[in-house]
């Protein structure tokens, strides 16, 4: 069983619901660093939230966080992976929709905002996992704008927002760009070898 | 003299999720706006939507639909949340079908001339204030005036009505069918004539990005108030229609 990052829940019992964070991980942490964020959310703070994975299946990431004790059942996922997956989309969880691709941006924006409207949690999150699997799909100007337009959309609605990111595989200009719209940093993104 | 730079129209405010703030408050009361859209945009839908917010108010609605029975469009609008049917049993939503309309005036012939027309307008007039309707949608003019020959008697019958509708102070929305090519190349309607006539013009239509289709609504015209022009992105859910400013960088296909 994988060892959760405490230093992560300290840092984000010191942020505000309208925070809006960037997360960043490596290639080989990436997991670890998401369920550090999430476990204290669902499990200290008692709230709920949207996950948008772009960059694996949601049947994936509710095993994976269910499996270090993560309980899933409040938060709904909107999978932009799986519908280009032939099968992808045969789950017997509840809590996932499905958008056609990642290039839809606009539609996982909705597709949250509806999933706000309809919660019943007093504290929500967003988690967008992650910019580096958007940047695929992409066009460097169109991600940086969405990002931007994702941050005060959430930041406005006092959800937190919290952003994942591989930063060597994001492009120079989105990277700039979260650095300045996110209010926090939370830097797992070299990992050190003692 | 009065200065009237202050002044502003009372609005019909749709309900729809982004549209009154598009519309910065709300469709100018007794207008007729057109909603033209390529198949599967959402025009139904926006129409249902506009009379559910309505009749959730308490106001009297109608729906007169000519592509579908009644009981298939009702069947079809219960998947979603917004939709109650206890509307319909108030009579806060009376859904009209075309053709019974039709038999019931007497209009068999495959073709209107001048007197069907006015005998069609003055049916709708008078269901209008018979029921006090503030609402109403015609799903769709289109199809309607596929029956219609000239397009003189299309700029009649369009003009008439809502002129008519306006004064009983009812606020219509007319859905038009146009195909896809046509929703590119700035024309709003079949026929070419309803777009002059209307007060306002909601297009829908669809932005292909990368092989697949998103969805947009875009006000091109609204008499009486100043509005957005931009494209929104739409998402269909079940507790309505959603938008969103569409990305500026995406917004071209």
């Amino acid at each position: 069983m994988i060892e959760l990052d405490q230093k992560i829940a300290e840092q984000l019992s010191e942020v505000g619901l309208n925070s809006s964070i960037q997360v960043r991980c490596g290639t080989s942490n990436s997991f670890t660093v998401t369920a550090s964020v999430i476990h204290p959310l669902i499990n200290v703070f008692d709230m709920g939230g949207v996950y948008i994975s772009a960059s694996r299946g949601a049947n994936e990431i509710i095993e994976g966080l269910e499996s270090v004790g993560i309980a899933t059942g409040n938060i709904q996922f909107l999978d932009m992976v799986s519908s280009g997956i032939l099968g992808g989309t045969n789950t017997e969880h509840t809590n996932i929709s499905y958008i056609d691709s990642p290039i839809m941006l606009e539609s996982a924006l909705l597709r949250t905002m509806y999933q706000m409207r309809r919660s019943v949690n007093e504290r929500n999150f967003v988690i967008l996992d992650s910019v580096n699997a958007l940047a695929i799909y992409n066009e460097e100007r169109m991600l940086a704008e969405y990002l931007h337009t994702f941050v005060n959309t959430f930041r406005q609605r006092e959800v937190l927002s919290v952003i994942i990111n591989v930063p060597d595989q994001t492009p120079p200009g989105v990277l700039a760009n979260l650095d300045l719209y996110c209010t926090e940093l939370i830097d797992r993104g070299q990992i050190v070898i003692n | 003299m009065e200065s009237t730079a202050g002044y502003v129209r009372d609005r019909c405010v749709t309900g729809i999720h982004g549209l009154d703030e598009i519309l910065r408050g709300g469709i100018p009361y007794g207008s007729t706006v057109l909603a033209s859209g390529s198949c599967g945009c959402g025009k139904t839908t926006l129409g249902l939507e506009f009379l559910v917010r309505g009749a959730e108010n308490g106001e009297a609605c109608a729906h007169f639909t000519a592509t579908e029975p009644s009981v298939k469009l009702l069947d079809n609008v219960r998947q979603y949340d917004f939709f109650d049917m206890n509307m319909v049993d108030k009579g806060l939503i009376n859904v009209f079908d075309m053709d019974v309309l039709y038999s019931w005036l007497g209009l068999t012939k495959a073709t209107f001339d001048l007197g069907d027309i006015h005998a069609l307008i003055n049916a709708i007039t008078d269901i209008v204030n018979t029921i006090g309707v503030t609402r109403l949608v015609i799903d769709s003019v289109t199809t309607l005036c596929y029956k219609i020959q000239s397009e003189q008697l299309i700029r009649d019958f369009l003009f008439t009505l809502g002129k008519k509708l306006s004064t009983l102070g009812c606020t219509t929305l007319l859905i038009s069918e146009i195909t896809s090519e046509k929703a590119g190349v700035n024309m709003w309607s079949s026929f070419g004539v309803e777009e002059a006539i209307s007060d306002g013009i909601i297009v829908l239509g669809d932005v292909e990005r990368m092989g697949h289709l998103l969805r947009f609504l875009q006000v091109v015209k609204m008499r009486g108030t100043s509005h957005s022009r931009a494209k929104y992105a739409v998402e269909l859910t079940s507790i309505g229609v959603m938008l969103t400013p569409m990305l500026k960088w995406g917004s071209s296909g």
